[in-house]
């Protein structure tokens, strides 16, 4: 492993009595980068992570992390935001702070010092002194959150960081996390909010069922999949459909399909010909969410888009 | 190795304060006083309950004034032999008046006290009387009836005594064989009751961290048994805390004494006073830290408070093991029973904390301590791997991992 590459993770394999939660999972962080980590409930990411980072073995496979083969050894270089989140709740918030700071190895006094900083930037300022339990739940999130990159770490992994978080403090996650980035550590976060990742990540992980069904940057994922076109006539003849690619399907008043490989001028032509006109016409790169889907299948989606609803209603 | 103990210190540091900084830890720390308390106000209410009985019981002498004399010198110095608490019922005398047998049957029937037995008759004829449990006031009563009538044939004057001698206390040099056992098993049972109370604390400090998810944090910032060694050195400073407060209102206590006092007479161990003190906290840590470690592994098997509750009974029936394996040592120095409870690393602590109390060798106990510091080591080392195990509840097992390994397997 050269630095071109903070985590280079190989053939991963972890079970759990008889069940195999992670089966063969392969992952390469860039040094610098944002990596995520998607895939529904109960995909093995969270299986995934805590092999990264040396918290459980797996039975099989290799790692590296930050040159080392013994993530362990280096951790107080990592900062981790654990899933389940957890904070001492009697400990004042710049406390908690410097406590975990601590434990990576930062003096207590910096992380005193730095934790005020952190909190006065993530407007958390008039908190500083508080209690843990008189912490919203946002809040405390967040604590936890800064708790974890006080020592600066070269490499930060958060575990569905976004899970809990209102809009505006989900705007303030995306800020801190480029802001993270920018400093020049590595990031790598797991999700199953396509919209993040989307936004935020320079490569990504899509992990299913323990395996892993894509691993590489943004771009060559939504290159997996053709050009999709967005198709408005100017009728409603359902005789059209013979004209169109087989796998079209119809949307409202409109046609999407994949961009066929030979182009558009032909098929286009024929439709004015035919005089069904174009009132309407798009021709857009698959997003992520369609990458996802055709990976993942349509049940799979639809079951996570019911998990969030239920989640944004909590 | 230097980061591994930092992290431990920080742990220990967390939870040192989390204890210590609490209004509840002035409650624990001032336990030992409620519960003396308590057990005062409960004492003094039986003891009046018992001292109006008390009061109210009599032995009674019906004697002309030249007998009642006699009667009165002899009950003044026979009932200085008897320790506090346990002397005669107080005697009363009555002048005779009319049938004296009449007069002494009647007595039994006096409603302002309770007489046990009578003396009547004079010295020429005397008779006791006792009604039921007064046996033992007849019998009191019959020696002072012979005294009185040995120094009636003596020719001594009425308040006058045969032999004159003024006792004259000695301080010992050495303390007595029973009073070195007592000594021994005093520390015992202290340090029982310390471990028991504090070393016991160690079962359930984990389901704080298995209960808010800092585990997690934890066992991603630090190896786990980097964890483990905190939380214990962290309740070892709390124990140490809760000693050191008492320790020194004890000290404070023995202070006021006088050199003389029986008290401090008594504490005179084999050993030396000063090195028993040395040892005995020396051997508190190491039972401390033994039974910390194993109760602390233990702990971090439950994942609920009631699974906690479940194993602290086990935990506490093997404690009173140690303990009563310790005391029939202390109680027995030397015998084989001993040897087994000073070597049983879990037993040997306090059996050796009480040998020092009767044997003034010092080398046994250089070798129990370089002893119980392996096993110590043992313990921590053991202890720490179960606590991992318990804490993650995942990877492969001890047994799978060997066969792994023979295969050539990575694990």
């Amino acid at each position: 492993m050269t630095d071109q590459w903070a985590l280079v993770a190989t053939g991963l394999v972890k079970d759990f009595g008889s069940k195999r939660a992670v089966d063969g999972v392969d992952i390469r962080v860039p040094t610098g980068s944002i990596y995520g980590v998607l895939g529904p409930n109960g995909a093995g990411k969270t299986t995934t992570l805590r092999m990264l980072l040396g918290i459980i073995d797996p039975d099989s496979g290799h790692r590296e992390l930050l040159g080392t083969t013994r993530p362990r050894t280096v951790s107080e270089r990592v900062g981790y935001l654990p899933e389940e989140r957890g904070l001492y709740s009697n400990m004042k918030t710049r406390e908690a702070i410097a406590f975990m700071g601590a434990l990576r190895g930062l003096p207590w006094a910096e992380g005193r010092k730095r934790a005020e900083v952190l909190l006065e930037n993530a407007g958390l300022g008039h908190a500083t002194r508080d209690k843990i339990k008189k912490l919203s739940k946002g809040m405390s999130q967040f604590v936890q959150l800064l708790g974890s990159i006080v020592h600066q770490p070269e490499f930060i992994v958060l575990d569905e960081p976004f899970s809990g978080l209102d809009p505006v403090n989900q705007g303030r996650l995306e800020k801190l996390i480029l802001e993270q980035r920018d400093r020049g550590a590595t990031v790598l976060f797991s999700t199953h909010i396509m919209a993040h990742a989307e936004r935020l990540c320079d490569r990504l992980a899509i992990i299913a069922g323990g395996k892993l069904r894509y691993e590489g940057s943004v771009d060559e994922a939504r290159a997996t999949l053709p050009m999709q076109a967005h198709y408005t006539p100017r009728d409603n003849d359902p005789a059209l459909a013979a004209l169109l690619p087989a796998d079209a399907v119809r949307e409202n008043g409109s046609w999407r399909f994949p961009v066929p490989d030979s182009g558009m001028e032909a098929m286009l032509g024929t439709l004015l010909e035919s005089g069904h006109g174009i009132a309407g016409l798009s021709i857009e790169r698959p997003s992520l969410h369609d990458v996802f889907v055709a990976l993942v299948g349509e049940k799979t989606v639809e079951e996570m888009e019911a998990d969030l609803v239920r989640e944004i209603a909590a | 190795m230097t980061r591994y103990l930092r992290q431990a210190a920080v742990i220990a540091r967390r939870d040192f304060l989390a204890t210590v900084g609490t209004p509840a830890f002035i409650m624990f720390l001032l336990a030992p006083l409620f519960m003396l308390v308590f057990a005062t106000v409960g004492g003094s209410g039986a003891r009046m309950i018992a001292d109006s009985g008390n009061q109210a019981r009599r032995l009674v002498v019906i004697a002309d004034a030249g007998y009642a004399e006699r009667i009165t010198a002899a009950d003044r110095r026979i009932r200085g032999a008897f320790p506090v608490g346990v002397a005669p019922p107080r005697v009363d005398i009555r002048a005779p008046q009319g049938d004296i047998a009449i007069q002494a049957r009647a007595v039994f029937s006096e409603s302002t006290v309770d007489a046990s037995a009578v003396l009547f008759g004079g010295p020429d004829a005397p008779r006791i009387q006792f009604a039921a449990g007064g046996r033992t006031g007849a019998s009191y009563l019959l020696i002072l009836a012979e005294d009185a009538a040995r120094a009636a044939d003596s020719g001594l004057e009425p308040g006058a005594t045969l032999v004159s001698i003024q006792p004259e206390p000695i301080a010992r040099v050495h303390a007595t064989i029973g009073g070195r056992q007592s000594l021994g098993f005093t520390v015992l049972f202290v340090l029982f009751l310390l471990t028991l109370l504090l070393a016991g604390q160690t079962v359930s400090v984990l389901a704080e961290e298995k209960g808010n998810k800092v585990i997690e944090i934890l066992a991603a910032a630090v190896p786990l048994e980097a964890v483990f060694l905190g939380k214990l050195i962290g309740l070892f400073g709390v124990a140490l805390t809760f000693i050191a407060f008492w320790g020194t209102i004890a000290m404070l206590g023995f202070s006021q004494l006088p050199a003389d006092a029986g008290a401090v007479s008594a504490l005179r161990p084999a050993i030396g006073l000063g090195t028993f003190l040395g040892l005995a906290v020396i051997y508190f840590a190491m039972g401390y830290l033994l039974l910390g470690a194993v109760f602390l592994a233990v702990g971090a098997q439950a994942n609920s408070m009631r699974e906690i509750q479940m194993l602290s009974l086990p935990i506490t029936f093997f404690q009173m093991g140690m303990f009563g394996l310790a005391s029939a040592a202390a109680a027995r120095p030397g015998s084989t029973l001993a040897m087994v409870a000073e070597l049983f690393p879990f037993s040997s602590p306090f059996a050796m904390a009480a040998r020092g109390a009767s044997d003034p060798a010092l080398w046994p106990h250089i070798a129990a301590i370089a002893w119980q510091l392996l096993w110590v080591a043992i313990v921590i080392a053991v202890g720490a791997r179960w606590f991992r195990k318990g804490v993650l509840k995942s990877g492969p097992s001890f047994f799978r991992r060997i066969g792994a390994a023979l295969h050539g397997k990575p694990v």
